[in-house]
């Protein structure tokens, strides 16, 4: 089954999404996407690390080209998340948009779908801003970032099995039947 | 008239285009030409919106272009004339009513954009405002509300 989790940020999609996953059988791997960057970044990523050994998940790291990452049968896999992945995809270190980021971020992830059970997405509502807009100030790349993960998330959304938004740490559902094993969102 | 939320590029306009509406069929804010701020900036809005195109897309681009316009006060001063000329029983002008040629569009998209950061200009605060009370407005009156997520249409209200 194949499941995105969309909202605003801090609404709760990583915690749910672990949760997800942990209701999964093994093995479970965490795709890391961030790119590190700094003393600060390192540390919050080897406190993540810890807690994650702590549930069983195995933590994969790939900043870009996700489908280099093969998985053993049987796999959940959550990727977190589609927003830092498409940043690293889409820009180079000068700021230079690549203009096959998006059918490529598609390619690898149907790639990854092929290869697991469950494939778990954490992505990001980034349109709700103003950002779309072209008198708020925002840069070319900026908007261009939003219009390429808007269109990721249609994309994703209209062929996965589930579709959820997180409110308030709260679950809901946009589309699909969960299976009985879900688990609820509610702390 | 069916209005059409979401945050950029969630899948609006393809949900529009989903309703059966061509390209043709869809007047494009972003497309509309700057009336400036004359005076009867929104009788010449509303003048423009009647073109015969039954879809209007973009709406928060049209209240980011003309934000005066679209004030509260602006639509409680309209508010007052639409009354006042009805007490003196002057025949109608549709035109003249910038919420009244909203109205008359069978489907309106318009921007999320009041989540994430607050703007740091006055203008762009100002803009962000109008185009969230607008949107409350339309819903008000509007026989169908659709938030899009994802490119999934949520139904907010169904009258």
């Amino acid at each position: 089954m194949n499941i995105l989790l969309t909202g605003g940020s801090a609404n709760g999609k990583s915690t749910y999404a672990e949760k997800l996953a942990a209701a999964c059988a093994p093995p479970v791997y965490y795709l890391a996407t961030m790119r590190p960057y700094g003393e600060e970044s390192l540390a919050k990523i080897a406190r993540h690390l810890a807690m994650r050994a702590e549930r069983g998940f195995r933590t994969v790291e790939r900043d870009v080209r996700v489908a280099s990452f093969v998985p053993d049968a049987g796999a959940t896999v959550l990727l977190e998340c589609l927003c830092n992945l498409t940043a690293n995809e889409l820009f180079d270190n000068n700021g230079t948009a690549d203009a096959f980021a998006a059918e490529r971020i598609l390619a690898d992830i149907a790639a990854l779908e092929s290869r697991c059970e469950n494939l778990i997405v954490v992505t990001n509502d980034v349109g709700s801003g103003f950002a779309g807009i072209p008198a708020a100030g925002y840069s070319a790349s900026t908007r261009l970032y939003v219009e390429i993960l808007g269109l990721l998330n249609a994309t994703l959304a209209a062929r996965f099995d589930l579709v959820c938004e997180l409110v308030c740490g709260i679950p809901l559902l946009l589309k699909g039947t969960p299976p009985p094993s879900f688990p609820r969102g509610t702390p | 008239m069916i209005l059409v939320v979401g945050g950029a590029a969630a899948g609006k306009r393809a949900y529009v285009e989903s309703l059966g509406y061509t390209a043709a069929q869809m007047a494009d804010s972003t497309d509309m030409p700057r009336v400036g701020d004359a005076r009867d900036e929104r009788r010449r809005l509303a003048a423009a919106l009647a073109d015969g195109r039954p879809v209007l897309l973009n709406l928060h681009e049209l209240v980011f272009a003309h934000p005066s316009a679209f004030t509260e006060t602006a639509a409680a001063t309209e508010s007052a004339a639409v009354t006042d000329s009805a007490a003196a029983a002057e025949p109608n002008e549709p035109a003249a009513d910038l919420f009244a040629a909203l109205l008359a569009k069978e489907v309106i998209t318009c921007d999320e954009v009041g989540s994430g950061v607050i703007p740091a200009t006055r203008e762009e605060r100002d803009a962000r405002e109008a185009t969230g009370r607008l949107a409350c407005r339309l819903a008000a009156k509007a026989e169908r509300v659709v938030r899009i997520i994802a490119g999934i249409p949520v139904v907010l209200k169904e009258a």
